[in-house]
């Protein structure tokens, strides 16, 4: 695929799946299942985003993608090739490592050079490809630097480069950014997701870190205990995640337990320790549910000052305020809880500053049902 | 320039340098003084009738060729086994380093006896030889060669492993992988990754061997016998056979020299390595 494709491609590539496909992904580590059964399906030119908390599997599977861990069970097919017993120097699955693995004998262009060379081109093409990437990733002034002379971030951009240089069908990253500051972080991701659309290589991206998945991918899977909770785009994962774990570790929100009391069409009416909430959902009469809502989602007001109610068929409950975090254009506000469960809300640093919120206040918590989540309550 | 000031540390090496030059630097000065001081005053002439010997001359290439053949069969030998000692994990570690070290607890002596069972003509290797059809009839190692090597590889062969060991040990896994992901090949990843960060962990324990081999007398005094001669049996004879201690001063300062000149050497070539890896 060449780059004029692979642009034109954006739109419709998350589409299309099955130019990766990891089919009842199994690894064990003596009795303790790390991987329970993973299937995965990425499309051509896919940013896809491994989210999950430290020992959820995602590092055993992208090594199990790169053929540097043999799957108890499972297959990977890769571009309609079945890969699950080729060795790694075979797949051409390209990987940049947490801790970037440059070698330190060698200097920046060498590194960059290496897979070209392990692959016998000709070393007209080996200085061209050299330079262009090493202008991609903007260090082509460093290129007789040894790597051990280089910033984390300098070693970042060489593990890139490198690993591209032999545009592999499929680029691994582990954490790639992990040991970088925020701010170089945060430069870094953009440049990385540019460059990788310009060159249309497909990705999987490992990372602890929810901002960073939702800034960077296409599709994100969030993934649990050796199993994938939810695969979906940025903002389906955001808005309507699929299970408690996602919610719970993709943004902030407020979640109340509840009971359904009265189900009326797909209209449902919960009672919680702190009043009645209404929610679209299909739960039984009698169920025990979670209920809960995104921070931005919820609207504050003051009885006193402005006595009203929210919207028609809104959520209302009247809060107490325990804490306020301001965090410069926004503010949450944490109410007092029946339980150890979060009750927040985000106000606008205007909203803010006409709210006046103190602790100890007493505030009415709005939001339309629409914008309720409901899980069932865990047993 | 600011002075440099002795840092007060440093004083902490005074034991053992006091230790060193009374019990080793002062006696090789003496010998040193022997072997160009005679009772006509200072002359050389036991260098030049040292080195006009052709038997001398032998005596140097006995020593250096035993010495590098006896270095290579470790490195091939204990190379792997460096590998294997940095990958084992748990107990196969413990009990592989275990087997290396312990038998730098059996005292030369005892090993050169063992070997000279082993040698015989009768013997294991003689027998394995010959049953795995190298061999058409038993023959002697002990007293040759091949034996001699053999036998001091076996010796010095902990020297060779455990500097490789160390290097290797503190390179991390991840680069081999990475070499794996970008599409070289095992042996590709060996030359290109594996060897050359390990070449100082090699060069370290080349000079180790090297420099103890040639200057091994027990074990060449019982292996091979009074035929062959090397720089250090030939010293041990003329100080105790002989009684010609300008003769013993003498080979001792040449040995001497080919030793420092192993060490040093060895050592600015890991330090050109370490640069550069």
């Amino acid at each position: 695929m060449n780059r004029t494709d692979s642009l034109t491609d954006l739109s419709n590539m998350t589409q299309e799946t099955g130019f990766l496909d990891v089919v009842g992904a199994f690894k064990a580590f003596g009795e303790s299942a790390v991987l329970k059964g993973v299937d995965l399906a990425v499309g051509r030119g896919e940013f896809v985003s491994l989210l999950g908390p430290s020992g959820c599997g995602k590092t055993t599977l992208l090594r199990m993608i790169a053929g540097l861990l043999a799957a108890d069970r499972g297959s990977v097919r890769l571009a309609g090739t079945d890969i699950t017993t080729l060795p790694p120097h075979r797949r051409d699955v390209g990987v940049v490592f947490q801790s970037y693995a440059l070698f330190p004998h060698l200097t920046v262009a060498e590194n960059v050079a290496f897979g070209l060379r392990a692959r016998r081109a000709a070393q007209s093409e080996i200085d061209r490809t050299v330079r262009q990437f090493l202008e991609l990733v903007h260090i082509s002034e460093m290129a007789d630097r040894s790597v051990r002379a280089l910033s984390g971030g300098q070693q970042q951009r060489v593990a890139v480069a490198r690993a591209l240089a032999v545009q592999p069908k499929l680029l691994l990253l582990d954490e790639p950014f992990s040991a970088l500051d925020r701010k170089l972080r945060e430069t870094m991701q953009i440049e990385l997701r540019r460059l990788l659309r310009e060159l249309g290589t497909t990705a999987i991206f490992v990372t602890h870190d929810q901002d960073e998945a939702l800034t960077m991918s296409d599709r994100i899977a969030v993934m649990n205990q050796g199993v994938i909770e939810q695969f979906a785009d940025p903002a389906t994962l955001y808005r309507a995640p699929a299970t408690r774990f996602a919610l719970d570790f993709v943004g902030l929100s407020t979640r109340i337990a509840g009971r359904v009391s009265e189900v009326s069409g797909d209209t449902l009416t919960i009672e919680t320790p702190l009043g009645t909430v209404r929610a679209a959902g299909s739960f039984r009469p009698g169920a025990q549910v979670l209920v809960a809502v995104r921070p931005e989602r919820v609207q504050l007001h003051n009885p006193e000052t402005g006595p009203r109610t929210g919207e028609t068929g809104s959520n209302q409950l009247s809060l107490r305020v325990r804490d306020l975090v301001f965090q410069g254009a926004r503010m949450l506000v944490h109410f007092d809880s029946p339980d150890p469960m979060p009750i927040i809300a985000e106000v606008s640093d205007g909203e803010a500053m006409r709210l006046a919120p103190q602790p100890g206040m007493t505030l009415d918590f709005c939001w339309s049902p629409e914008a309720t989540l409901l899980y069932p309550a865990q047993s | 320039m600011i002075a440099r000031r002795l840092d007060p540390v440093a004083l902490l090496a005074a034991p053992a340098l006091i230790y060193l030059f009374i019990v080793y630097a002062a006696p090789i000065i003496y010998l040193l003084g022997r072997s160009i001081y005679t009772d006509a005053g200072w002359a050389f002439g036991a260098y030049t009738s040292f080195f006009a010997d052709d038997f001398n001359w032998k005596v140097i290439g006995n020593t250096l060729r035993i010495a590098l053949l006896v270095t290579l069969l470790c490195l091939v030998i204990g190379y792997p086994v460096a590998l294997a000692l940095a990958r084992a994990k748990g107990w196969s570690q413990v009990i592989l380093l275990a087997a290396i070290i312990l038998p730098l607890s059996v005292g030369v002596v005892v090993k050169a006896f063992a070997w000279q069972i082993v040698l015989r003509r009768d013997g294991v290797v003689s027998q394995l030889l010959v049953g795995l059809g190298i061999w058409d009839e038993p023959q002697r190692l002990l007293f040759t060669e091949a034996g001699l090597v053999i036998g001091a590889a076996n010796v010095f062969l902990p020297f060779m492993i455990l500097p490789i060991y160390s290097v290797i040990r503190q390179i991390d896994p991840r680069l081999s992988e990475a070499g794996a992901t970008l599409g070289a090949s095992p042996w590709y990843r060996f030359t290109r990754v594996s060897l050359p960060l390990t070449l100082p962990g090699i060069v370290a324990g080349m000079a180790f061997v090297l420099s103890m081999t040639v200057s091994m007398f027990v074990i060449p005094s019982l292996l091979i016998g009074d035929r062959f001669q090397t720089l250090a049996t030939l010293t041990g004879r003329s100080f105790l056979l002989m009684r010609n201690e300008q003769l013993g001063s003498t080979t001792a300062v040449v040995l001497l020299v080919l030793a420092v000149g192993i060490v040093v050497g060895s050592s600015l070539l890991a330090r050109r390595l370490g640069r550069n890896t």
